[in-house]
C-alpha cells in the first residue's frame, strides 16, 4: 500500500523537477539577464556542492593522510637524530668515539594497546622481517612510548611507558640532574622523575629530556613538562611530569635500536 | 461540469491571459495573471503529472505568444501544479480526494476557496517575480510587486472560480 503511494509521489517529483528544468533552460536560452542570474545561481550551487564533495573526499582519505604524514615524520626524526649524533661527535674527541654507530630508525604502526591496566602493552606491524630487533626503543616526535620486548616476523610487542615495570633515564633541562622518570601509575598524561639530587635547582615548566645514559634511547628526546616537586628522604627530589605524549592517540611510531647495544651489553656483563 | 466544457473555458481563459499579457502592462508593479488559480481548478481526477504537464503547456504558450521571456510563466507555473492537491487537502482537507469532487465556493464556501486562491497565487508570484528579476531589481521592488499583485489576481480569480469552479446544483 504504502509502495503504491510511494511511486507516484517519486515519478511527480521527477518529472518537477524535469519540467522546472527545462524551464530554466529556455529561460537561460532566451533572456541574457536570466542567463547570467541563473550562472551565477548554479556556479554557487556547485561551488557549494564541489566544496562539500571535496570535504567528504578528504575525510575519506585521511587515513592515507596520515600515512603519509607518519612517513614524513619518521624520516624527519631519523635525519634529525643523524644531525644529533653528528653534532656531538663534532663536540667530543673523535678519537674516543670511533666505532659508535648511533640508532637506526624504522617506522611502524600499532595496531593493538592496552591503556586501562597497570602493565599496558603494544603490538606494532612491523617485526624482524622488516628490521625491528628486540631492546629497541619506541618514540613518536611527543616523545617515548615505549620499549619492544619482543619480536616475531611480522609483528612485534612492546611494555608501554605506561606500565609499571617501566622507567627510563631522563635528564630535567639541557643541563639539569638526571633521575629516573616512571608512569605515576594513575593518569595519561602524569609521570614522576625521581631521585634528582637536591643539589640541582629547576622551575617548574622546565622541560624533562632523555638523557642518553639508557642504551634504548638517543639524547634530547623532548618528554614533558616539570611540576611539583616533594623531596624524598631528604635526599632527592620526585618532580611531577606532565608529558607531551597522549597515550590514547598513538597511532604512529619510530622505533629506534641502538647498533652498539651488544657490545655495551658485553662489556656491562 | 463536464470534461470539455473544462478545457473549452480553460483555452478561452488562456486566450484570455494572452490579452491580458499584452494589453493590460499598466505599471511594472502589478503583474496580472489568471494562470495560478485556472491550473488549481484543473479536476482533481487528473493526477499531479498530467496537472504539471498542463501548466507546463500553458505556461509556455503564454510565454511565447505574449512579451514574456520564454519560460518563464511555464517556471513559476508548474511549482502551483506541483503543490495543487497539497494546497487543496490543506485547505478543504481530504474530503474532496475521497468524494473525487472538486471544489466550489458554495459547498466550500468563499474563504476557504480564496485561501487556496491565495496559496497557489502567492507561490506563482514568488517564483515569477524572482526569476523576473534576476537579481537586477532590489528586493523593495519585488516585495512591492508581489504586495500589489496578490490582491489584485484574487479579485481577477473571482472570475475564474466563476467559470472553472461553478456549483453543479446552481
Amino acid at each position: 500500500m504504502r509502495q503504491s503511494k510511494l511511486l507516484p509521489r517519486i515519478l511527480s517529483v521527477a518529472v518537477f523537477i524535469l519540467l522546472e528544468i527545462a524551464s530554466l533552460y529556455l529561460l537561460s536560452r532566451n533572456s541574457e539577464v536570466q542567463h547570467s542570474f541563473l550562472s551565477r545561481g548554479s556556479h554557487a550551487v556547485m561551488g557549494a556542492v564541489w566544496g562539500r564533495t571535496q570535504a567528504i573526499k578528504e575525510y575519506f582519505s585521511l587515513a592515507g593522510r596520515n600515512r603519509d604524514l607518519a612517513q614524513e615524520n619518521f624520516e624527519l626524526q631519523r635525519r634529525l637524530l643523524r644531525a644529533q649524533e653528528q653534532l656531538r661527535m663534532a663536540r667530543i674527541d673523535t678519537a674516543s668515539t670511533a666505532g659508535r654507530d648511533g640508532f637506526s630508525v624504522q617506522w611502524a604502526e600499532v595496531v593493538r594497546s592496552s591503556r586501562n591496566k597497570q602493565h599496558n602493552y603494544f603490538i606494532l606491524n612491523r617485526g624482524y622481517e622488516d628490521g625491528i630487533q628486540e631492546k629497541s626503543g619506541v618514540i613518536t616526535p611527543d616523545g617515548v612510548v615505549g620499549m619492544i620486548e619482543g619480536v616475531s616476523a611480522r609483528h612485534s610487542f612492546a611494555y608501554s611507558f605506561q606500565n609499571a615495570d617501566i622507567s627510563i633515564s631522563a635528564r630535567l633541562g639541557t643541563e639539569g640532574g638526571t633521575g629516573i622518570l616512571v608512569w605515576d601509575g594513575k593518569s595519561r598524561r602524569g609521570a614522576l622523575l625521581k631521585e634528582i639530587p637536591l643539589q640541582y635547582k629547576y622551575d617548574p615548566g622546565d622541560t624533562v629530556y632523555t638523557s642518553g645514559h639508557s642504551l634504548l634511547f638517543p639524547p634530547d628526546i623532548p618528554l614533558g613538562v616539570a611540576g611539583d616537586a616533594r623531596m624524598v628522604n631528604g635526599t632527592t627530589n620526585e618532580i611531577k611530569v606532565t608529558l607531551f605524549q597522549d597515550f590514547s592517540a598513538v597511532r604512529y611510531v619510530s622505533v629506534v635500536h641502538n647498533n652498539a647495544f651488544d657490545e655495551i651489553q658485553e662489556f656491562q656483563q | 461540469m463536464k470534461k470539455s466544457s473544462f478545457w473549452l473555458i480553460y483555452l478561452l481563459l488562456v486566450i484570455a491571459q494572452l490579452i491580458l499579457g499584452n494589453y493590460a502592462c499598466f505599471t511594472p508593479y502589478v503583474l496580472v495573471t489568471l494562470l495560478p488559480v485556472m491550473v488549481l481548478c484543473i479536476p482533481l481526477q487528473m493526477g499531479t503529472v498530467g496537472a504539471m504537464l498542463v501548466a507546463f503547456v500553458t505556461g509556455l504558450a503564454v510565454d511565447f505568444l505574449t512579451e514574456a521571456v520564454p519560460g518563464l510563466n511555464a517556471l513559476a507555473l508548474v511549482p502551483v501544479a506541483f503543490s495543487r492537491r497539497w494546497v487543496v487537502g490543506l485547505v478543504f482537507g481530504g474530503e474532496l480526494f475521497a468524494r473525487k469532487e472538486d471544489f466550489s465556493v458554495r459547498r466550500n464556501g468563499l474563504g476557504k476557496v480564496l485561501t487556496a486562491c491565495a496559496l497557489s497565487t502567492a507561490l506563482f508570484l514568488v517564483v515569477y517575480v524572482w526569476a523576473d528579476a534576476a537579481g537586477t531589481r532590489p528586493f523593495l521592488f519585488n516585495l512591492a510587486r508581489f504586495g500589489a499583485s496578490l490582491p489584485v489576481n484574487l479579485l481577477l480569480s473571482l472570475l475564474v472560480l466563476e467559470y472553472l469552479a461553478p456549483d453543479s446544483r446552481k
